[in-house]
């Protein structure tokens, strides 16, 4: 095999993929450093962002470009409701219980989602889109958008954690909470500012995702692992960490293929995650080990 | 004289137990007063209950002629008390001067005389305002410590053992610029383990044993006296 | 429909419930005394289920086994089998937070359901395994579903008796006691990973032998009959509002947990086609709703931990 073909069938598919996992890694690894607890519901909230950009597509005719930060804004708003709802009143007991509580949420999404939009799969767009070749590199419109989308993202969220007061206040209360709290910073005001972003990232994530495969009620659960494989994998708390780390996982996905069966590309990020709890549980790029 | 810091047969302590048995203490301004005593005296835990950091049974304290007995901590700093826990007192992956803005966090409008202040007070911290914190030396953290809480410009400054850990050379420079601090009208309370050096530096001191007040006066006096001196110098 | 039915239903019934007793009690020493969370329960039983199932169905083309061995001999098998899925994972993320565990949890399970889903050569990937023989499965109907309930109820009585004996030992206090307070049992020499281990193991084991049980009920075993997140979320939900830490409490939440399921499927089977499917999602999204209801109105569930073996659990928030 040529190293165009691996490029083509391995390599880009891995990278935009990965692009993917990155967006929700980097929401996974700031409510694991901020919030203290895994959030079992991330890929779930994926999957409703995705859903919603599909009703704005259907229901408004828009393109799903136009429909992504529609998305974004109203899955942040359910991301705050559902700390409001289900997670507020848990923050004086142990952190596992918030986790529990979250596997519950993951479950009463994706069964909104179900109700509302069925079981059956669904696309953004009909049809087959013809790559544009570039110097032998196939590469879809949206693939391009997708890596490109998510370097945006990522670099307006780093801009805004170095240089604004409130994204400072964040990486303050994950590097030491109890220290933020004696310099007056509010906490109620950033777990709101951090699932706004989060609930936001989420659903680019869903979309993406929608974007390039197809809208399934599992979608965002399968995700799950890789998500998290991606976020131990770069460092908890660690968003530059988080972003190589789901380039990784995707691109191990998509290679696993040239020596295992298709059906365990998720084997690889299990393996990975293992991998590094056993090894080198801060990560790649040090990050915290709760 | 006006006192900042006024405490009054204070009990408490963390769930059930009282480590607090009835202190009483109090802190003028521009006043550097120390608590020395044994371990387990219940010196950083009268210093916590200052901060509402802990479940305060009986008595009261007032800040400035305000009674802030049972406030959140963060009403407490807008009260103008700054509290320098003796650990993890910094943002490790923050630099110097990102650990220096946090300690401004609830103030607005022009900050560069704060900065300027305590790069005058901390000249060290000036030359590393980009290292991160947690890359920097035990004293050097300690200062960073300081000068978080000092961008607030508080009335009242909390020390839980400033100098713990610390060489006798970073010692002298944490005190020196203590009075540094008071001469410009802070009242400072710490706590001290080197009762010997502490209360040579201090303007007052308290000596704690179980959870009570066992002796008081100045710096000078304490290290005259005969029961204070079998405590902590003689033995 | 007659009495009869009802009769056999409640059978039925009762046999579903003495499984998921089995499940529940193995997530209690898991969460109820030690603290793991453990989010691929269904993975551990899935593991006992086709374990049992290739030990005792006879032999078959194309895959492995059948061996055609004593039914005991099977469910041993499940219990090992799913004890050595356990102990790796539990060896590399016992040392964490349980975070870890849960997400390595849901990770095992998914990788046992893409091996079940994909092997032919172990478990007959989507035709499953058929044949599993059923003790006294060759008794008339009636009599062979009540020798069945009385297996699993003997099985479930057995295995509570000695979970409630290691719980009152010195081994279930100093579990307690690590859960309740890892530094303090850390400081007093205790191997905290190792005793994690253990529990994490045992209650895997058991939750081997609820799968186990269940398809040799069942007679066949295929991927698609449990759903993993439901099953497992069935069992959470169940311990938690039994009353976790209590083993009365673990197996009265599942009768309550079981027949409210059971019950709302029989409502909603009722419905039109098109309603009966989004009415299932309903019922999940409820249930979900009903653990957010007992983690905050009733976190102690309904049968709480007895006096004196709780320490504030809440104190050892971070």
């Amino acid at each position: 095999m040529g190293a165009l073909e691996i490029i083509n069938f391995y390599l880009v598919p891995g990278i935009v993929i990965g692009s993917i996992y990155a967006l929700g890694a980097v929401g996974i690894t700031l409510v694991f450093s901020i919030l203290r607890y895994a959030h079992l519901a991330h890929g779930d909230l994926a999957t409703l962002g995705a859903f919603l950009a599909l009703g704005a597509v259907t229901l408004g005719g828009v393109s799903p470009y136009v429909a992504l930060p529609v998305a974004m804004v109203l899955t942040a708003a359910a991301a705050v409701m559902i700390d409001k709802a289900f997670y507020a009143y848990l923050r004086e007991r142990p952190k596992i219980v918030t986790v529990m509580a979250s596997l519950g949420v993951a479950l009463m999404v994706r069964a909104i989602v179900q109700v509302v939009w069925g079981v059956d799969s669904e696309t953004y767009t009909r049809g087959i889109v013809r790559p544009d070749v570039w110097f032998g590199i196939r590469l879809r419109d949206r693939e391009l958008i997708t890596i490109f989308a998510m370097i945006g993202l990522v670099l307006a969220l780093h801009v805004f954690l170095q240089q604004s007061k409130w994204g400072k206040a964040m990486r303050a209360m994950s590097d030491n909470p109890d220290l933020a709290l004696l310099s007056g910073v509010d906490n109620k005001k950033v777990v709101m500012l951090t699932w706004i972003i989060v609930g936001g990232l989420c659903a680019a994530a869903g979309v993406f995702l929608g974007l390039n495969y197809e809208l399934k009620a599992m979608m965002g659960w399968t995700m799950l692992l890789p998500m998290f494989a991606a976020a131990i994998l770069g460092g908890v708390g660690r968003v530059e960490g988080a972003v190589l780390g789901g380039l990784i996982v995707g691109i191990a996905e998509e290679m696993s293929t040239l020596f295992l069966p298709t059906e365990y590309k998720a084997a690889t990020a299990f393996a990975i995650l293992l991998l590094m709890l056993l090894v080198r549980p801060t990560g790649l790029l040090k990050g915290k080990v709760l | 004289m006006s006192d900042i810091l006024v405490m009054r047969d204070l009990v408490g302590g963390y769930g059930d137990a009282n480590v607090l048995q009835g202190v009483s203490m109090r802190a003028a301004k521009a006043e550097i007063v120390v608590i020395v005593g044994p371990n387990g005296a219940g010196k950083s835990t009268a210093m916590k209950a200052i901060f509402g950091l802990l479940k305060v049974r009986g008595g009261s304290i007032t800040v400035d002629g305000t009674e802030i007995t049972g406030w959140e901590p963060n009403r407490i700093v807008e009260a103008g008390v700054c509290y320098v826990p003796q650990v993890s007192n910094v943002f490790r992956e923050m630099t110097v001067h990102e650990n220096l803005e946090m300690g401004a966090f609830l103030r607005t409008g022009d900050l560069s005389a704060a900065y300027d202040r305590v790069y005058t007070l901390f000249p060290d911290l000036k030359e590393r305002r980009k290292a991160l914190a947690g890359n920097l030396s035990g004293g050097q953290r300690q200062m960073v410590a300081m000068g978080r809480a000092l961008m607030l410009e508080p009335k009242l400054l909390l020390l839980d053992e400033p100098t713990a850990g610390l060489s006798p050379r970073y010692m002298e420079q944490i005190f020196q610029i203590c009075r540094d601090v008071r001469d410009t009208g802070v009242t400072i309370v710490l706590v001290e383990q080197h009762a010997k050096q502490a209360l040579a530096f201090a303007d007052r001191g308290y000596v704690l044993a179980a959870g009570a007040n066992r002796h008081e006066g100045t710096g000078a006096d304490l290290l005259a006296d005969r029961d204070v001196a079998d405590m902590f110098l003689g033995g | 429909m007659e009495w009869i039915g009802l009769a056999n239903y409640a059978v039925f019934m009762a046999i579903f419930i003495c499984i998921y007793a089995l499940l529940s009690l193995g997530l209690n020493i898991q969460w109820g005394f030690t603290g793991l969370f453990n989010a691929g329960i269904a993975g551990f039983f899935a593991v006992g289920a086709y374990t049992s199932a290739v030990l005792t169905s006879p032999a078959a083309e194309g895959r492995l086994g059948g061996f055609d061995l004593p039914v005991p001999i099977g469910w041993i098998g499940a219990m090992v089998a799913a004890a050595l899925i356990a102990w790796p994972i539990g060896k590399i993320c016992l040392r964490f937070r349980s975070d870890y565990l849960a997400i390595a949890t849901i990770g095992v399970a998914e990788i046992i359901r893409l091996v079940i889903k994909s092997e032919d050569w172990l478990t007959n990937s989507a035709r499953g395994i058929t044949d599993i023989p059923r003790p006294f499965g060759d008794l008339p109907y009636v009599y062979s579903q009540l020798a069945y309930l009385a297996i699993v109820a003997s099985v479930l009585f057995v295995a509570y008796l000695m979970v409630e004996r290691q719980i009152a030992a010195p081994w279930g206090r100093m579990m307690r006691a690590i859960r309740d307070n890892e530094d303090a049992a850390r400081a007093m020499g205790k191997d905290v990973p190792f005793r994690r281990l253990e529990a994490f193991i045992f209650g895997s084991a058991l939750m081997g032998l609820g799968g186990a049980l269940f398809a040799h009920f069942n007679r066949t075993i295929t991927p698609e009959a449990i759903d993993p997140m439901i099953a497992t979320f069935l069992v959470w939900i169940m311990l938690i509002l039994g009353g976790s830490g209590n083993n009365r409490g673990a197996i009265l939440g599942v009768a309550v947990v079981w027949i409210i399921w059971s019950m709302s499927e029989i409502v909603t089977d009722q419905l039109p086609h098109e309603y009966a499917v989004k009415a299932k999602y309903m019922r999940v999204f409820l249930i979900g709703l009903m653990l957010q209801l007992v983690l905050r109105f009733r976190p102690e569930g309904l049968l709480p931990e007895p006096q004196g073996t709780r320490a504030e659990m809440s104190e050892k928030s971070k």
